[in-house]
């Protein structure tokens, strides 16, 4: 057995490689590596997982996994090598692995140096209570999400989870850059006779994830979509609350790649300064929003900056890796590790404390609600509705067709019919076949950003958006 | 990886502890994984990756309530602090649990399992894998009209050691393997992609020589280029030929998700879903035609869910999903199977790494072959499509709703297959798309597709399994276009 450097310890939980173990870790490497580059990145992530079902916990998960990941290049011809070991030995082998794949690997065209050093800010993106977090405490908080179903006859299904994660780069160029991150995530199904609600949330502190509030909400989705009626399929108005905006949005960022926008293999082909959205609606990336989890820098060592993806409906940017970047003479820095869609200019909103509590019942989402400059709350979205379906939440969604981004999907956990005004039954769901840069050329309304979390994306902040006509292609049997 | 010395160290040190604990079951898993990834794309290695990932995981059943832990830290101190977390948690989950887990039985096994192989893929020199990736783009690229190209290897050697409390002890030495390219071309403003590769199966580096992926690029170079300028689809009804890769995918997320117990049960109403095959409906319910029987095996060699044992410890078995129309099984677990008066699991519990909890996965479920000739199923259509390999796939969260695209299209008309089509989608509802099937092919068409990725559990596991297929015939099939 090796003997590991004793790590930050807080606690029986939570463990991580402080900045000086890295910096340590990372002089060997550098010493040891007869390449002309070589690069190595740190991910050690502890975290546990307590999850629950039928009322019960049936998974309590703890982990720790360190990864060391080192690329060595002579020339243009580069390897990359990991271990989950970094004992001396180890290290020592996982550099020899590397080294031995560049040597015989071909030519890599578009293989670029390590960077240079950079500047990061220094925002901290831990919160200590998150670190803290135990088994016990999950279980506290999953004990009041079970229990405030048990009270209503529903039955539970969820996670509550907590991590901290080191991430470290150093590069011979002398790039060094080292961040922990917290995390801590809670989602839920409250299940009742013939009906479900869903709530999720992530944040960086395991204090703000709302599991109350939020179960409530879900227990109030179940509740009115009781005994759901089945409509015809077809075009209808509809109310995208956050989180299905975010199962509809997140497959767009992937494809806003440039070396497929250049190569002609992009949806956005031809798209670039052109308007893809409602001229209304702008995506930023905002790192440093404090109920967002944006990173410091990315997985290459750039640190991560406020920028615009979409403005004014305009797309003005691609996500652009770094030898693309090169070529077409273009900032590679923007990243897409926290969206924030507005219908107003950046900062205008309000944050998701100040919006808490300006709605009511079912269509309080945590975190929006509130009235800015020209968003509207979901009720008043409701409330101006003469026929349309609310949609709370989409899953299982796909590309049908790359060239014009058609997705589909089904709706889940909460599709409400609205008539007059007002949410009038709960529906059987939905299969729903729609691009987004279809439906979102036009909208007729939107919320304050709020928290969205869908089951297949990351963390963002999205408005509820009321659009025109959205395609729903068949119903299913619930 | 460590010696086997250290390795029996780390087993006994946590075997004893749990032993001296309140603990009424625990296990310990140590995994050490190699990987081999050689990634090509458009003309250029982009990527060769080695990757070592090693750590054990502690298991412990408590008053009926799991606890887990598991570390990548391979230390005296470490083994211990991660052996009492498990025991904490289980503790903490204990004060949570209203129906405890009683584990079914299963025998004590001391066995060691080993993927046989001609050809050791990490013994490949790396220069003769780069090389025919760049060779195989090379091809792709000759075709007019192709503007991108990707070509990739993929090994992994997994070295297992699974205790348990109960003195059950395996070893594995398991090995997988997988190879694939694919073309895509432009046309008037589109672009369309067209794949070939192996299945992922536990063999060596034979199956990369046997699929002659520099032979084949022509085809699949044209192929992406016929697709792309192929008409579109008319929306309608139509009978569907489907080819086995295809099918493996209809099987995989029609059958095989709704089978697990766990999801019937509940376990993952919060994430992947539940399934319309509830226990009452166990022997009861006509899931398909009599043409349908979808068999579980385990067992049979090659395949990526036979390992010999689960990650419960339970030997893998064969048994029947789905025989002649009727649902007649579930894949199971120690946990699950006793809810429904089951005495012993079928032996399909599986963690995707040794900081992973198991759960029940699916098996190799696969649709045994019937007596028809390719060749008749299609004269016998008068306006229909046949479909190859996956493309768009998508269910909902009980596994009644579903759409699928596929990899490449042809028109059949008046029982002869003539040109390609794009954009087809067809959907249906699960029950009612297998009451359609009227015509499997006999066993000289049976191919094996395997799979690594499929999502499940909270946090995020990937499962690997193996389905089996001759083609299959369903009737007057709802299709639609793939566009907004």
């Amino acid at each position: 057995m090796t003997t590991p450097m004793s790590g930050r310890s807080t606690g029986t939980e939570f463990e991580f490689l402080d900045r000086d173990q890295f910096k340590r870790l990372a002089d060997l490497v550098l010493n040891l590596s007869k390449g002309e580059h070589t690069c190595l990145a740190l991910y050690d992530a502890s975290g546990g997982t307590t999850r629950f079902a039928n009322n019960q916990v049936i998974q309590h998960v703890n982990s720790r996994r360190i990864t060391l990941a080192v690329t060595v290049a002579f020339g243009r011809r580069h390897g990359t090598a990991t271990a989950t070991d970094f004992g001396e030995e180890a290290v020592r082998d996982m550099v020899a692995r590397a080294e031995g794949i560049a040597r015989v690997s071909p030519e890599d065209p578009e293989y670029l140096p390590p960077l240079p050093p950079q500047t990061y800010d220094t925002r901290p993106r831990v919160r200590e209570e998150t670190i803290a977090a135990g088994p016990h405490q999950r279980v506290a908080l999953v004990t009041q999400a079970v229990d405030l179903c048990r009270l209503e006859g529903m039955t539970a299904a969820g996670i509550v989870s907590s991590s901290v994660t080191a991430v470290g780069l150093a590069a011979d160029t002398g790039l060094f850059a080292y961040e922990p991150r917290t995390e801590a995530k809670f989602s839920l199904t409250a299940t009742a006779a013939d009906s479900s609600g869903w709530t999720a949330n992530v944040h960086r502190s395991i204090e703000h994830l709302g599991v109350v509030e939020r179960t409530r909400l879900a227990i109030e989705k179940a509740k009115r979509s009781a005994n759901p009626r089945e409509i015809e399929p077809g075009h209808y108005p509809v109310i995208l609350e956050p989180s299905a905006l975010a199962g509809l949005i997140g497959p767009m960022l992937w494809e806003l790649d440039a070396k497929s926008y250049y190569k002609h293999t992009s949806p956005f082909e031809g798209k670039l300064e052109e308007r893809i959205f409602d001229r209304r609606l702008s995506l930023f990336n905002t790192p440093d929003h404090d109920d967002l989890t944006g990173n410091g820098f990315n997985h290459e060592g750039l640190p991560s900056k406020e920028a615009a993806w979409i403005e004014n409906g305009v797309l003005k940017s691609l996500r652009y890796d770094r030898f693309t970047a090169q070529e077409r003479h273009v900032d590679p820095t923007p990243s897409f590790d926290s969206p924030y869609l507005s219908g107003t200019p950046l900062g205008r909103d309000l944050t998701a404390k100040e919006a808490a509590g300006a709605d009511t019942g079912l269509t309080k989402t945590p975190g929006a609600g509130a009235a800015g400059a020209v968003s509207q709350s979901l009720d008043e979205l409701i409330a101006g509705t003469e026929r349309g379906i609310l949609v709370s939440n989409f899953w299982y969604i796909r590309t049908v067709n790359p060239t014009d981004l058609t997705l589909t999907g089904m709706t889940r956990d909460g599709t409400f019919l609205i008539e007059n005004g007002r949410l009038s039954t709960g529906l059987v769901n939905f299969r729903w076949h729609d691009s987004p840069l279809r439906a979102l050329a036009q909208v007729d309304g939107f919320t304050a950003p709020a928290d969205a979390v869908s089951n297949e994306n990351w963390k963002m902040l999205l408005p509820a958006v009321k659009l025109p006509d959205f395609h729903f292609s068949s119903v299913t049997r619930f | 990886m460590n010696t086997m010395r250290e390795r029996d160290e780390v087993v006994d040190l946590v075997l004893s502890r749990l032993r001296s604990s309140s603990a009424e079951y625990g296990d310990i898993r140590m995994l050490d994984s190699t990987t081999q990834l050689v990634r090509g794309e458009d003309r250029r290695i982009a990527a060769v990756q080695d990757t070592h990932d090693s750590g054990f995981g502690v298991r412990v059943l408590y008053r009926g309530a799991w606890g887990f832990a598991a570390s990548s830290v391979l230390s005296a101190g470490e083994v211990r602090r991660v052996t009492d977390l498990a025991v904490e948690a289980a503790k903490a989950s204990a004060r949570l649990t209203g129906d405890p887990v009683k584990l079914c039985s299963e025998p004590v096994h001391r066995a060691t399992i080993v993927t046989p192989c001609r050809l050791d893929p990490f013994t490949v020199p790396l220069e003769e894998k780069t090389r025919l990736l760049l060779e195989t783009m090379e091809i792709l690229h000759r075709q007019t009209g192709v503007a991108r190209s990707s070509a990739g290897l993929w090994f992994r050697r997994d070295r297992k050691i699974f205790a348990s409390t109960e003195g059950t002890r395996l070893e594995f030495d398991l090995l997988a393997s997988h190879g694939e390219c694919e073309a895509t071309a432009v046309h008037d403003g589109r672009f369309a992609s067209r794949s070939y590769n192996t299945p992922h199966l536990r063999r060596g580096y034979e199956l990369i020589d046997e699929a002659a992926f520099t032979g084949e690029a022509p085809r699949v170079a044209a192929q992406a280029v016929e697709k792309v300028t192929a008409p579109q689809v008319e929306a309608g009804h139509y009978d569907l030929v489907l080819d086995p890769e295809h099918l493996s995918l209809t099987i995989h997320e029609s059958c095989g998700h709704p089978s697990e117990l766990d999801r019937a049960l509940g376990y993952e109403a919060n994430y992947a879903g539940t399934s319309f095959l509830t226990p009452d409906k166990l022997a009861q319910f006509r899931y398909g035609s009599a043409h349908v029987n979808l068999v579980a095996d385990n067992t049979e060699p090659e395949t990526l869910a036979a390992t010999g044992y689960d990650d419960d410890g339970v030997a893998c078995q064969r048994w029947d999903i789905i025989s002649e129309g009727l649902f007649v099984g579930y894949c199971t677990n120690r946990e699950v199977a006793p809810k429904i008066g089951q005495t012993r699991s079928r032996g399909s519990n599986r963690a995707d790494s040794w900081s992973s909890v198991p759960m029940v996965r699916i098996a190799n479920i696969g649709l045994q072959p019937g007596r028809a000739r390719l060749d008749d199923m299609i004269a016998d259509v008068r306006r229909g499509i046949y479909i190859e390999g996956h493309g768009s796939f998508s269910i909902d969260q009980r596994r009644y709703n579903f759409q699928f695209g596929g990899d490449a299209f042809w028109l059949i008309e008046n029982g002869k297959r003539s040109h390609m089509l794009r954009d087809v989608i067809y959907h249906g509802i699960t029950p009612e798309f297998w009451g359609r099937c009227d015509a499997v092919a006999d066993p000289s068409h049976r191919r094996r597709f395997g799979f690594i990725t499929c999502g499940k559990g909270q946090p995020g596991q990937s499962g690997w399994m193996t389905h089996a297929a001759s083609h299959a015939r369903f009737r007057n099939i709802g299709v639609i276009r793939g566009e907004a």
